[in-house]
């Protein structure tokens, strides 16, 4: 673990949805590696309120209540970071929703509230941050998607479709900025110990433990630790590609 | 001029002259893009962000595009 760095010195993180699971994994990343972050979710936890009491972190925190389906929370947590340290130089899309199920038998709110979140919460943040970054001519955006959204998975269709929309949206991003010195990348993480497999049931994450070259389900920090690459200050020539992080799952 | 419009027209020319499109005179009726100013598409988003970010709100993200100098500043005042 790296020394927290001052204020003055550390990167602005947004990473979105952080306050659980993967996103809080990440979280912990870049606040250990004394950089300035600020992430938003539906609501409050534990884990965040500790970031916000402790000395070591208080200072260098931002929480905000925030549903990411409406671009207007978007622009107003965006607008909230800018005013409180002046910039964002990473963005981690991070914030997602699963719902599991058939999907002839999906309902229309299922439907809508996976795309809404997972598609359009990222499009949302990425403009607002996008054209921030292109002001300040830098930036990385790291957009977390999925294996499933390459290799696909039963019961996981929507969510599945609105993965591979965000590798879309990685190599298009890439290709609009990169101009102008913002790196775009993805990482498509495998099954990792949070909540977002709990929609899978014991047998079925047995079997892809079995099937993993690396014997065991990610953890965050597995995803985390990529995330610190694919946003270090000097990295400028990797960009608009989608990492698979999954043990070697899909290899 | 106001002075709102005054603190904009500024933030404007501060713009054109880092990206080197400051024109001869920055008039209001100066079309914005083409054979205006010209500014290509990333530096009207360039332009969009440090004009909500220093002054509150943004003429870009309210409908329709300004198409001129004098509808950034007209969006102000």
């Amino acid at each position: 673990m790296s020394t927290p760095a001052s204020s003055e010195g550390g990167r602005v993180v947004i990473v979105t949805g952080g306050s659980r699971g993967l996103g809080a994994g990440i979280v912990r990343s870049y606040l250990e590696s004394g950089d300035m972050v600020a992430t938003c979710a539906r609501s409050i936890t534990p884990e965040v309120e500790a970031w916000q009491s402790d000395p070591a972190t208080a200072d260098r925190f931002l929480w905000a209540a925030a549903d990411l389906a409406s671009s207007a929370d978007a622009d107003a947590f965006v607008k909230a970071v800018v005013a409180k340290w002046g910039r964002v130089d990473v963005l981690i899309n991070n914030a997602g929703v699963a719902r599991d199920g058939i999907h002839s038998m999906f309902s229309d709110d299922d439907i809508d509230t996976v795309v809404d979140l997972n598609i359009k919460g990222t499009l949302y943040m990425s403009r607002a941050v996008g054209k921030r970054m292109l002001a300040r001519r830098s930036g990385h955006i790291v957009n977390i998607s999925s294996i499933v959204g390459l290799s696909g998975y039963r019961g996981l269709a929507t969510y599945s479709a609105t993965k591979a929309a965000l590798d879309g949206l990685t190599r298009a991003l890439a290709r609009e900025l990169g101009s102008r010195g913002i790196v775009v990348n993805g990482i498509a993480p495998g099954y990792l110990k949070t909540e977002m497999s709990h929609g899978l049931d014991g047998d079925q994450l047995n079997q892809i433990v079995r099937r993993t070259p690396a014997g065991r389900l990610g953890d965050p920090e597995d995803i985390a630790r990529v995330c610190q690459f694919l946003t270090d200050p000097k990295g400028g020539y990797l960009t608009g590609q989608v990492i698979v992080v999954d043990g070697g799952l899909t290899s | 001029m106001s002075t709102a419009s005054a603190a904009v027209e500024q933030t404007i020319t501060e713009f054109l002259t880092r990206v080197e499109k400051l024109p001869a005179a920055l008039t209001a009726d100066l079309f914005l893009y083409a054979d205006g100013i010209g500014l290509d598409s990333l530096e009207t988003a360039e332009l969009s962000a440090i004009v909500e970010d220093e002054h509150g709100a943004d003429p870009f993200n309210d409908g329709e595009m300004p198409q001129t100098v004098g509808d950034i500043l007209a969006f102000y005042a």
